[in-house]
């Protein structure tokens, strides 16, 4: 859905992005994450046409940025991460301005609005003066009008900050819907274990450059490939040496009484695996998935880049 | 209703209360007037007074909103949904520029009523022109007062991010406003033509009202990233050039005359297109990866306006010294200056435009218009007076090489190698900006 080809961005003295090439999948969650100054948001400003690259090309469904900045705003939402709103202006107003602007007929608009409205609990609030909510609500009328024309693709720069956590659950919710229904985000955030929960796809960035741009597993997808963790409930020292031996496994810590280590084979395998320690006499209390979290895989994403910068 | 913008901007502009304030309160006025006319003169009091509050209600008041027509949108951090929408430019612009004024338009076509009723009953001359000239500088001041808003909006000072410059725009307006509603009618030489002064004002304010308008809307576009070819600002020149060249009492030889304008108004729009857009090294980088791509169209989107003019004038300088020989001495022949110091002008433009991209292009280029600025100053006026003062001629005349007891055409060397010096300077601080 967005294909970008060595994309570089500079600020006055400082190059924000340098390089950078990447694809997000049609209809993919994309948790963008990395420290502050590491380019996120010129990224997405640069995606969205709000800013000319150096050099690059950015095509988002099949048309390209810079020559098609317009027909590429009919199909894309942006929430900035310093949004403003009519303060004026009713809730109700607010979401068909941002519908009319975005070329919706005439007659579709009180649909979208009610629709859009239900999407973000504010269907109560629709006659109320967008000044007079309180941030959280702001966010979500912010939301409502990025989403507002169905966009097929939707960007969001901090779009959880001063969410309370029940908003931020519901808002987590509303990505999980918007992609259901096809929609392809890409969300950067601070808070990577609330990405975490919609996030399909994680893209790191630092210092302008990608560390990482890859899918995440999904707990409930049939894994060929998992880390697990192993519990006894008696120490056994020959734990670790009955593990090495196993096929399927590769060893990462061990010790008598827990062992962590990546396990190749599906669900039937596991079971096979449970059930070859048991016969061999461990008091096995616990064989469980150790899921990565997004921080923990962004944390070794980021180990490996200064790793391999030493 | 199919403009987003300006229902928008209607509904922030109009509330019940206001909509029938603002007929009350002029109501009252004219009534007020009307009652306390004790000369008889009741239809010439309503029409000056109704002129009045058109220029205070229209003029005034309109400029004000037209102005915080684009600093609001950047203030309040909504610019950037506005730039993601899916209206096209010209949607945009008419929808800012009638929006963000209409509460003053619903004022103004009252007063425009009784400026009508009362201009044709007190038998006041040219009463429809007087009408349609209101409304074309009304327009011209609003539009002139978002482009300028626009163009400026990437400057960092935050005097010019809350309209400053519009603001001095606006109270420069109105310090040299000419009172033309309420002159005497008087005839106009224009081309050799004698225009009434109403229709005069009309055409004139027609033009620049459309001027102003095509100029919001290519700012308009540029916002919107769709990219634009540099033709308009040149083209402007060249219609300022035209006008204010049919003033000049030509006699047989008008060519001379007017290709010294077009010079000194395209040197004019350089250095005022100059101070006023962005000139960091970055865009410079991107137009020279466009010409390395031979991206001749991309080249051009990407240009700053005062190149354009530059070339404009150095082609002037070089029409006039073609041009020089067949001027008949005395006869329709500008004595401001003599031929080859066309070309002198034209070489100090280029000179002072490579002093600023200097500034522009240091590592910390945030005040870069104002060093540029100061630099000017003691180059231009302080050290040629101080030369003057110490009896240095000839000093002074390499600084400011104009003087009429030397050839002519030694100002041109004078000045070439100052635009030589600057050039290496300018040369010299990019090489240092791609070794960083």
């Amino acid at each position: 859905m967005i294909e970008i080809t060595n994309l570089t961005f500079d600020y006055p003295g400082h190059r924000a992005l340098n390089d950078v090439t990447l694809t997000v999948a049609n209809g993919s969650v994309t948790a963008l994450v990395g420290p502050n100054g590491a380019g996120k948001t010129t990224l997405m400003r640069c995606i969205a046409g709000l800013e000319t690259p150096l050099t690059g090309t950015i095509t988002v469904a099949d048309m390209d940025v810079s020559d098609r900045t317009r027909d590429v705003h009919r199909v894309m939402g942006y929430l900035s991460d310093f949004f403003g709103l009519y303060q004026d202006l009713t809730v109700a107003r607010c979401l068909e301005y941002a519908a009319a602007a975005q070329g919706l007929p005439e007659a579709d608009i009180p649909a979208a609005i009610e629709r859009t409205a239900r999407q973000l609990n504010l269907s109560d609030r629709l006659q109320q003066t967008s000044g007079s909510l309180s941030r959280g609500l702001r966010q979500r009328i912010a939301i409502g009008q990025a989403i507002i024309h169905q966009p097929k693709v939707l960007l969001l720069d901090e779009p959880a900050s001063g969410l309370d956590p029940e908003a931020r659950a519901s808002l987590a919710e509303l990505f999980r819907q918007l992609q259901a229904d096809g929609m392809t985000l890409l969300v950067s955030s601070h808070i990577l274990s609330e990405l975490d929960e919609y996030s399909t796809h994680m893209l790191a960035l630092r210092d302008g450059r990608i560390l990482e741009n890859r899918e995440i597993k999904l707990a409930h997808q049939s894994d060929v490939h998992r880390c697990l963790h192993l519990e006894l409930a008696q120490p056994d020292e020959l734990l670790p040496q009955w593990l090495q031996a196993y096929a399927q496994v590769t060893l990462k810590t061990a010790t008598a009484n827990h062992a962590e280590f990546d396990f190749h084979g599906d669900m039937h395998a596991q079971a096979l695996l449970l059930k070859s320690l048991i016969h061999e006499g461990f008091s096995v209390s616990s064989l469980a998935e150790q899921k990565e979290n997004l921080q923990q895989s962004y944390l070794r994403s980021v180990a490996a880049h200064l790793e391999a910068q030493q | 209703m199919n403009n987003p913008e300006f229902k928008r901007n209607l509904w922030l502009s109009f509330s019940r209360h206001r909509l029938i304030g603002m007929p009350s309160l002029l109501g009252l006025t004219f009534l007020a007037l009307t009652f306390t006319d004790q000369q008889g003169e009741v239809a010439g009091s309503l029409y000056n007074v109704s002129v009045w509050l058109f220029i205070f209600i229209v003029w005034l008041w309109g400029a004000r909103n037209a102005n915080a027509a684009i600093v609001d949108e950047l203030r309040d951090h909504t610019w950037d949904q506005q730039r993601m929408s899916a209206l096209d430019p010209w949607t945009m612009t008419w929808g800012k520029l009638f929006g963000s004024t209409s509460f003053n338009w619903y004022g103004g076509l009252m007063c425009l009523a009784v400026i009508a009723v009362s201009g044709f009953g007190a038998d006041k001359p040219d009463v429809i022109p007087t009408l349609l000239t209101l409304c074309a500088v009304g327009v011209l001041l609003h539009a002139a007062l978002i482009a300028l808003n626009l163009h400026t909006s990437r400057f960092e000072s935050r005097i010019i991010q809350r309209g400053g410059l519009g603001w001095l725009m606006i109270i420069l307006v109105f310090i040299f406003m000419p009172a033309f509603a309420i002159q005497p009618a008087q005839s106009v030489t224009w081309w050799g033509m004698e225009i009434g002064h109403a229709i005069f004002w009309l055409g004139s304010s027609l033009l620049f009202a459309a001027c102003a308008i095509f100029a919001a809307w290519r700012v308009v576009c540029n916002a919107l990233q769709v990219r634009t070819l540099p033709w308009a600002w040149p083209a402007f020149a060249c219609i300022l050039a035209f006008y204010l060249g049919g003033f000049v009492p030509g006699g047989d030889s008008v060519l001379q005359p007017l290709l010294v304008i077009g010079l000194l108004v395209s040197v004019t729009l350089s250095y005022v297109a100059m101070f006023t857009e962005p000139n960091t090294l970055l865009r410079w980088r991107k137009l020279r990866l466009l010409q390395e791509r031979q991206d001749s169209r991309g080249w051009l989107g990407h240009l700053p306006l005062w190149p354009t003019t530059l070339a404009l004038s150095f082609l002037f300088a070089f029409l006039i010294l073609l041009t020089a020989h067949n001027v008949q001495p005395g006869i329709g022949r500008m004595a401001l200056i003599e031929a080859p110091h066309a070309l002198t002008i034209a070489l100090m433009l280029l000179r002072d435009a490579c002093i600023l991209l200097f500034f522009a292009f240091a590592p910390n280029a945030k005040r870069a218009a104002g060093a540029a600025i100061l630099y000017l100053v003691v180059l231009n006026l302080l050290l040629p007076f101080l030369a003057g003062v110490a009896g240095l001629d000839l000093v002074r005349y390499f600084f400011l090489p104009f003087e009429g007891e030397y050839d002519p055409w030694s100002s041109v060397l004078v000045m070439t190698i100052h635009t030589g010096i600057a050039i290496w300077l300018v040369n010299w601080r990019l090489r240092k900006s791609e070794q960083l």
